[in-house]
């Protein structure tokens, strides 16, 4: 017990005295949560926006009109050509064509259902839907508008009403998703890396082998590694928790219990994976590497950018290997959906499995004695 | 009573092999020194010493326990210096000492007399960093920790290497002292003024022991008449010497020529007269001189080579 207490009271200090370390470990969360959550953002704020109008009706003028009294819409103005308007579009100074053909009102008017074309740059394809998502609104709020004026001159289709209701994240927020997302990526990066390049630099300065010549166990020296990192980690998250209430107003809806639980098993993953990784690598360079490969695998197939459903079969095989994805699973439903603990079991159970499975792994590989 | 026994041991790394049938004995409370070149297999013999590599074949007892099976209770009984400086060097100098006593179960109080003399050069920065220490008072902190926790055996690989001379000189004065508290030394070192200080020494060649006996006794042994001789004209003497026929070793040493001839002492210096003078070469003196540890190593090692 007291070479326990005197491993966790060296690394404390050892954390204490590293000038970058501490200050990574305090900045870091603040300038993610600060940065990150208005960057990372699907909403589409500007779209740029150009006509070819072969009609000159007053119908499309007002049109027209309509997109430039939106905030979100960038009015070009009126393009001549189609090949004036593709260079444009190469140029980037539009994103969205709009085209009325010729006799586009007098059609309208003879209830013909003319055809509007619209031209999206669609390298960003989140842009590209998004935007003509928006572009259709505007058309038809124009049109329901306009409905008064033609409504004697032809039969109107039943009219027909979408009222939508967005559950759990009601105005559709964004923040709402990626900020508890950054909370996971926050503890993911405390738990492996940090644990994985301390491990690996007493290995590089020599003072793992006075470890392995003192008479202390090898579970001795896993636990005074685990526990003072499992700490730290813990209260980077408590004060993730803190900035996501108070910086974004966003309080976990479900069990606050639970969902530490959760996360302490969690870390024990990412603790025994990031020792398990600094004992296959023989320099701190080798740990970065192997950490940050794991890391971008981890995150890209977690479900914060992208939903995990969509993912062909294989990957979801994958992705059963992926200690994130379940985390990630974990925060949604009890941050977003309010769960409690018995809702997460599953995916809790795998946690604490995989924290298992790995740390035993890295014990056994651990050998005082090289061959 | 020996405290180390070695027997046949042999370390191969894939095809590198690094000791090859090893045989010694250290007894209780003696200094052994190891010395030999860089990559004679010194650090390979202390790392399997100190139980952190497993031999390829052969017996290793310390202190009654078998190295393979026992190596537990070998760790607490003994006290390991690595060639490289491996504390923590964002530790300060107490801060280590308290450390690794923990981590031996032991206090620092009841074993500071033990170390007193040398903890006494370094306390007083003992707020320092360990990695802010200068290279000398880095290995005197290594030594405390290594001691800490009264091991019967110290293991010191190449404690001295890249300390400066005065340092050097402390730190053999402060093994001497050490010896007081029946501890066992088991030293490597690169340096020849170092090893005289040693009860026996071990000239370590090519993963092998070429020789193991006192210092009195390997001087002793030494079978030529050595001559020492100053001349401006090193370099052209030692590029005709290949022409002199009488059976010599010779070799430079420092701004000497030592020349050692073996039979018929008398005549084979005269010739050598009469061949200096032939190639004109002028030299101040040239005395006769008892051999030194380096004059014997250089004999033993070339004698180990003709055989």
């Amino acid at each position: 017990m007291r070479v326990i207490l005197m491993l966790i009271k060296k690394e404390f200090l050892q954390v204490y005295r590293n000038k970058l370390l501490m200050s990574i470990l305090i900045v870091a969360p603040l300038v993610q949560f600060v940065i990150f959550p208005f960057t990372a953002d699907y909403e589409i704020k500007v779209v740029k926006i150009g006509f070819i109008d072969s009609d000159h009706s007053s119908l499309t003028r007002q049109m027209v009109e309509k997109f430039t009294y939106s905030p979100y819409f960038i009015n070009y103005g009126f393009i001549e050509s189609r090949d004036q308007g593709e260079a444009l579009m190469m140029q980037d100074k539009v994103d969205f064509i709009i085209e009325f053909p010729s006799h586009f009102e007098k059609d309208l008017m003879n209830g013909l259902s003319p055809q509007l074309a619209i031209t999206a740059n669609a390298i960003n394809s989140v842009k590209a839907g998004i935007g003509s998502g928006y572009i259709k609104n505007v058309i038809s709020s124009f049109f329901n508008e306009q409905k008064e004026g033609l409504a004697n001159r032809s039969a109107q289709p039943a009219n027909v009403s979408i009222s939508k209701v967005y559950w759990y994240n009601e105005q559709l927020n964004y923040k709402n998703l990626i900020v508890p997302g950054i909370l996971v990526i926050l503890v993911t990066l405390i738990g492996a890396y940090v644990t994985a390049l301390n491990i690996v630099r007493e290995k590089e300065i020599g003072t793992i082998e006075q470890m392995n010549v003192s008479p202390i166990k090898k579970w001795h020296f896993l636990l005074g590694k685990m526990i003072p990192f499992w700490i730290l980690g813990m209260v980077e998250f408590i004060i993730g928790l803190l900035l996501m209430k108070f910086i974004f107003g966003i309080s976990v809806q479900g069990s606050v219990g639970a969902l530490l639980l959760c996360t302490s098993v969690y870390l024990l993953v990412m603790l025994g994976l990031g020792f398990f990784i600094s004992l296959v690598s023989r320099n701190q360079l080798q740990a970065m590497f192997i950490v940050f490969f794991l890391f971008v695998v981890f995150v890209l197939m977690s479900g914060l950018f992208t939903p995990t459903e969509g993912m062909p079969q294989w990957a979801k095989y994958i992705n059963y290997a992926n200690p994130m994805s379940f985390f990630m699973e974990i925060i949604k439903l009890i941050v977003m959906k309010g769960a409690g603990l018995m809702d997460v079991m599953k995916p809790l159970i795998t946690l604490f499995v995989m924290s298992v499975f790995i740390n035993s792994a890295a014990l056994l590989s651990y050998s005082e004695k090289k061959k | 009573m020996s405290i180390i026994q070695v027997e046949n041991l042999t370390k191969k790394f894939k095809k590198l092999t690094a000791l090859s049938e090893l045989n010694f004995e250290v007894q209780k409370g003696e200094i052994f020194g190891i010395i030999g070149p860089d990559g004679a297999g010194k650090s390979t013999l202390f790392n399997i010493l100190a139980t952190l590599t497993l031999p390829t074949s052969g017996t290793i007892t310390v202190l009654d326990h078998d190295i393979l099976k026992q190596y537990k209770q070998i760790r607490k009984e003994i006290g390991y210096l690595p060639g490289t400086f491996s504390l923590y060097p964002d530790l300060t100098v107490q801060e280590n000492l308290t450390f690794f006593a923990t981590m031996y179960g032991s206090g620092i109080k009841e074993n500071l007399p033990m170390i007193m003399p040398i903890w006494r050069q370094i306390s007083p920065f003992k707020n320092r960093e360990a990695g802010k220490l200068s290279g000398g008072m880095k290995q005197k902190l290594a030594l405390c920790c290594a001691l800490i926790h009264r091991p019967k055996i110290l293991l010191l690989d190449e404690p001295t290497t890249g300390v400066d001379p005065v340092s050097r000189k402390e730190f053999w004065d402060l093994l001497d002292k050490i010896r007081e508290y029946q501890v066992t030394v088991v030293v490597s070192t690169p340096y020849m003024d170092e090893v005289g200080r040693c009860d026996r020494i071990a000239l370590m060649q090519d993963g092998r022991f070429i020789t193991v006996d006192t210092p009195e006794s390997i001087i002793k042994n030494y079978k030529g008449d050595l001559y020492a001789i100053k001349t401006s004209q090193l370099f052209k003497l030692l590029d005709i010497m290949p022409q002199f026929q009488e059976k010599c070793s010779y070799y430079p040493y420092g701004e000497y020529f030592h020349i050692s001839f073996y039979h018929d002492t008398k005549h084979a210096k005269n010739s050598f007269l009469q061949f200096l003078k032939q190639h004109e070469i002028e030299f101040e003196k040239m005395e006769h001189i008892s051999p030194l540890l380096e004059d014997c190593f250089i004999e033993i090692i070339k004698e180990d080579r003709n055989v």
